[in-house]
């Protein structure tokens, strides 16, 4: 086998349009993905014999076109490899999951497309099992065409949260509530710009109409303060508009504060193939705006990758239009769901709450190193206290623990996720013994 | 629609194909996978292989149950589970 060209690492929307893009103007490209269907989160496959899970007409048609376009261009896909990084050599590094082996492959350029992560504040208890994120249940529910069982809330932040709901009424069972902290219908002026963006509209319209047919609960201006269980249920406490405590007891829960880049740990991006290949970055790993722009964003970086291998230079210019509108569209959409009355502040959470799950550090444990005469740098609250330290290597607790160091110091410069995180491969955890095994999958370079 | 079973913790777990470990898991309600390294209990979270609360031990091998596809012939056990 020969080496491509260019690498594509995710194959959702930006990345199979990347891909495209990329083999369209000649040159030899391949796409690495984690699962063993492409689609991304956006757009997961169902399995066999399963109908695919409702979805508003035009993200459906944008995705068949895409998908065929990428069948026609007869680009192949490593299924099942996980992206662990480009080491100092400049070798794309990967872990085949079927092989059970790293492999190695020189590039030109690598594409990065890795995707959104959600945001999920802390709240007391939201590290415990029947808690997930919503997006969670509703990759699941996409695979399996069923909702998740029981009495479900789905609680944060964001239109996310009315999709899922949506979804899950039509598969039979409609989450007993929804939790908003914003109140979007209580948002004229941000309403008015919504009808700017009239397919997002139409969208939110469909699910609002199954969710005010259904009679759901949509309590907004309301936020999920803590959860507690009992030795059946789930206990959902929850702070509504008017400052009462309800307390619902459910059998799963659905967290889901938006989303954000999932870049935790990539290589920067490198505009030359001097001393390494190209790295870019393309969609919701670059900018998160969702999969319309990531389509849009993935053609404009496989576009620049062949003008940068061909001699030319980076025009930054492409697809630039799609994108500034999807921002445009997500301003808006951040505008009618602001939290009511802000975001909730970190430190006013009991100090038993655990910030990083992975490694069971609390909002106490933060506080303490904090107290601290000299002030800990976010590399240092990461080695001294664990926190980002652990496998899922910052991904749901570094920007939270960086808002908290923000909240404490609030004279200092605000840290952000990544003065904790750092940026070094690998990006995903990977066994040594499988590592210290890495193989060139070509003899071409040997 | 075939129906085929893997094994975790004694138990047998029916699943669809294409399903992943951790889907075939929730059908069959198992919400809990074991604790992990802390004594911490762990479970499907994001979905997406990024968080890593779904680490099982499949056939000894530490994986991602929800991007794993199920296979009939896995065994698959919590992370307590030790095999050395």
């Amino acid at each position: 086998m020969i080496d491509p060209e260019v690498i594509v690492i995710g194959g959702g929307p930006a990345g199979i349009a990347a891909a495209i893009e990329v083999a369209g103007c000649g040159y030899a490209v391949e796409v690495v993905e984690q699962r063993d269907s492409l689609g991304g989160a956006i757009h997961r496959q169902p399995i066999k014999g399963v109908a695919p899970i409702s979805q508003a007409s035009g993200p459906k048609a944008r995705w068949r076109a895409l998908s065929d376009d990428f069948a026609s261009a007869r680009i192949p896909v490593r299924y099942r490899s996980i992206f662990l990084g480009v080491d100092a050599d400049g070798l794309v590094l990967f872990e085949n999951r079927l092989a059970c082996s790293v492999e190695r492959l020189q590039a030109k350029a690598v594409i990065v497309a890795t995707g959104a992560v959600e945001k999920v504040l802390p709240r007391p208890g939201w590290h415990m099992a029947k808690v997930s994120t919503a997006g969670g249940l509703q990759v699941m529910m996409k695979e399996t065409g069923r909702a998740p069982k029981g009495r479900v809330l789905l609680a944060g932040n964001g239109p996310l949260l009315i999709a899922v709901t949506a979804q899950m009424a039509r598969l039979g069972n409609p989450p007993v509530a929804i939790v908003e902290a914003g109140d979007p219908l209580g948002r004229t002026g941000a309403g008015f710009s919504m009808l700017g963006h009239m397919s997002l509209v139409r969208e939110a319209f469909g699910y609002l109409r199954t969710i005010y047919l259904r009679g759901i609960p949509w309590m907004r201006a309301s936020q999920l303060t803590a959860i507690e269980r009992d030795d059946t249920s789930l206990i959902a406490v929850v702070r509504r508009a008017n400052g009462r405590e309800q307390r619902i007891p459910v059998d799963r829960i659905g967290l889901h504060d938006g989303i954000r880049p999932n870049d935790f740990a990539l290589p920067n991006e490198k505009a030359t193939s001097v001393a390494g290949p190209v790295i870019l970055r393309a969609g919701d790993c670059r900018e998160s705006l969702g999969a319309f722009a990531a389509e849009a964003d993935g053609r404009r970086a496989g576009r620049a990758v062949a003008e940068i291998l061909s001699g030319g230079h980076e025009r930054a210019d492409l697809g630039c239009v799609k994108i500034e509108r999807a921002r445009r569209a997500q301003e808006v959409l951040s505008t009618l769901f602001a939290p009511v009355g802000g975001a909730c502040p970190i430190s006013s959470l009991p100090a038993d709450t655990i910030l990083c799950r992975c490694e069971g550090k609390t909002v106490g444990d933060l506080r303490s190193l904090c107290e601290r005469a000299d002030r800990l740098t976010g590399r240092e609250i990461k080695h001294n206290g664990r926190f980002a330290m652990g496998l899922c290597q910052g991904r749901f607790c570094a920007a939270n623990t960086a808002a908290l160091m923000a909240e404490i110091w609030p004279q200092a410069p605000a840290p952000v996720a990544e003065d904790l995180t750092g940026r070094r491969w690998p990006i995903r955890p990977v066994s040594i013994a499988a590592l210290t095994g890495a193989r060139a999958t070509s003899t071409e370079h040997e | 629609m075939t129906s085929r079973a893997f094994g975790w913790m004694g138990q047998c777990i029916p699943f669809r194909d294409g399903e992943t470990v951790a889907s075939a898991l929730e059908t069959a309600g198992v919400y809990t996978l074991g604790a992990d390294a802390l004594g911490q209990e762990t479970r499907y979270f994001c979905g997406i292989g990024a968080c890593q609360c779904c680490l099982v031990r499949i056939d000894g091998v530490v994986r991602e149950a929800c991007i794993t596809p199920a296979r009939s012939e896995m065994t698959v056990e919590t992370m307590e589970v030790r095999r050395d």
